[in-house]
């Protein structure tokens, strides 16, 4: 007989909402799925899903360091891999429970099966493949919050998810996270604007911002790797803990723990070239001060959020950072069309990958043959995804070529080298032009 | 529900600590280049750096950075102590960032 592998164990220390004490009910389930099968297809899907996580987010840290060449892109993602590699070994400290309390596990709520991690999984790494060709940076841990609230809702319906923690620690967040970062980055480029400023025509120096952004986006890259490796390491965790290969409230595993790093790290390395060429040249033009100010305040912006209790995702803090340095610099534009863009891309975020997720939970339903039916029609997406893009690819030659235009457009408003002392006007904004 | 004081405590703290690197950083190049130092950071690739597109405006920007370092209104000590004042944001700025990779890293306090 199988081990039971409907509890997912869940720490008492949680606090808040979240705190439901010790789990006692155990719902039964018709079509035993094979435990080993389904063990193996999540942890599979998890490594995947973080391999997702990992070219989604390169463009957070990298995209604004490529665009001002103060890197070379292959360079840039390497460097990025490594950081996460190494971030992921550095944090130890996995979630305890798979969504965060905003499903309501536990004693009184419903019981997170490995079928419904494996149908959330499908819903997050589907999503994340659909962003992805369409250039657009969403958060990885929206998706997979989502495919696991459509698995719960077809699973165990409406009442298995706590709107308030939703609102809470996804919904307000969303609004927030741009917002923060946006003003943080404004403020950033205002000053280093301010600070470098030259009205003499002597050399101001900023391309030496250039030198700086290598150090800034590597902060970010490493606080990336210490945040999101973990997110999967404790999805498979949990699992196996669920399914009884693991005692209960250990540590994650060492194999986990490096599969998990190598995973976004080569995530990270494959680099999703689409996302960059959005957040590096389709928001707005990045001259290297604005880089410098926009990775510093994402980075000061995660940073402060991970270790001050109000957790903001690093998609939505990278974009609200580089709109923001759009703003802080005089004669600099952003385009609000690539903006609204991703806006909506994070609306739709939760509920698209609940609804991939909630078909996918009913497919599951129908026992062994439908998780082998979701692995087949997911695997079928995603290669049919990667084709598509293919025939129009996007890759580290390419990811920014579309910027020789703004080159070419740069060179016709080039400061003429006068004496004027007191630029004004229009002339400010050509001096800032770098 | 939603935790306001921590929202505000994130907003300010990294208001702070991304406005005093900034200001370290950008403070230290002005010095720099008040020193006659300008550094010329030629981009890895040539995207979109508009004041340096081509490799034959890079070494047009180089000869400027040196014409201008040459004509210094500066004396020399003024030109030194704004060097010093340079490398001492500099370090400022990096002991600041260092301070924030032990943030980042949790074996450090625990």
């Amino acid at each position: 007989m199988p081990p039971q592998l409907h509890e997912i164990p869940m720490n008492s220390t949680r606090s808040g909402v979240e705190g439901r004490g010790v789990d006692c009910a155990l719902p039964h389930r018709k079509t035993p799925v094979d435990l080993t099968l389904i063990v193996v297809l999540v942890v599979a899907l998890a490594l995947f899903f973080d391999f997702t996580n990992g070219f989604h987010d390169t463009a957070n840290a990298m995209a604004t360091p490529i665009a001002t060449g103060a890197m070379r892109p292959k360079v840039a993602v390497a460097l990025a891999a490594c950081l996460n590699l190494v971030g992921a070994f550095l944090s130890t400290a996995v979630a305890k429970t798979i969504s965060g309390g905003i499903i309501n596990e536990g004693s009184g709520g419903v019981s997170i099966t490995p079928e419904m991690i494996f149908a959330g999984l499908v819903g997050a790494v589907i999503w994340n493949m659909a962003t992805w060709l369409f250039g657009l940076p969403s958060s990885s841990s929206h998706a997979l919050f989502g495919g696991l609230i459509g698995a719960a809702i077809v699973g165990a319906g409406f009442g298995s998810v706590n709107y308030l923690v939703l609102i809470d620690k996804v919904i307000l967040p969303a609004l927030f996270a741009p917002l923060i970062a946006g003003f943080v980055a404004y403020l950033a480029t205002k000053l280093a604007y301010a600070i470098t400023r030259r009205y003499d025509n002597r050399p101001d120096g900023r391309a030496g911002f250039r030198y700086a952004q290598i150090f800034s986006s590597s902060l970010v890259a490493l606080a990336h790797g210490t945040n999101d490796a973990q997110k999967t390491m404790g999805v498979i965790t949990l699992v196996l803990i669920s399914a009884g290969l693991q005692a209960q409230g250990t540590d994650p595993q060492f194999w986990v723990i490096l599969a998990c790093a190598v995973a976004i790290a080569a995530g990270t390395y494959t680099g999703g070239w689409r996302i960059i060429r959005t957040l590096g040249t389709g928001l707005t033009d990045i001259k290297p001060a604005q880089g410098f100010a926009a990775e510093t305040s994402t980075a000061a912006t995660i940073l402060a959020s991970t270790h001050l209790g109000f957790a903001l995702s690093t998609t939505q803090v990278a974009s609200g950072s580089v709109i923001g340095s759009g703003l802080g610099r005089r004669g600099s534009s952003v385009r609000w069309g690539t903006a609204g863009r991703i806006g909506t891309g994070w609306l739709m975020t939760l509920p698209s990958a609940a609804v991939v997720g909630a078909i996918a939970a009913f497919v599951a339903h129908l026992g062994p043959l439908g998780v082998a039916l979701d692995a087949v029609i997911g695997l079928g997406i995603v290669v049919v995804i990667f084709i598509v893009a293919n025939r129009n690819r996007v890759d580290s030659k390419n990811a920014i070529g579309g910027v020789n235009e703004v080159a070419q457009s740069g060179r016709a408003v080039r400061i003429s080298k006068g004496t004027s002392k007191k630029p004004t006007g229009k002339r400010r904004d050509k001096r800032d032009a770098a | 529900m939603i935790n306001w004081i921590s929202l505000v405590v994130v907003a300010l703290a990294a208001i702070s600590s991304a406005c005093l690197i900034v200001v370290l950083y950008s403070l230290g190049l002005r010095l720099l280049s008040t020193a006659g130092r300008t550094p010329l950071a030629i981009p890895a690739e040539f995207t979109d750096a508009i004041t340096i597109v081509t490799p034959a405006e890079a070494a047009a920007e180089a000869k400027r950075i040196r014409k201008a370092a040459k004509r210094n209104p500066l004396s020399v000590t003024q030109q030194r102590l704004a060097l010093v004042g340079a490398y001492t944001c500099f370090i400022l700025c990096v002991a600041a960032v260092l301070f924030g990779i032990y943030l980042i890293i949790p074996a450090f306090h625990h």
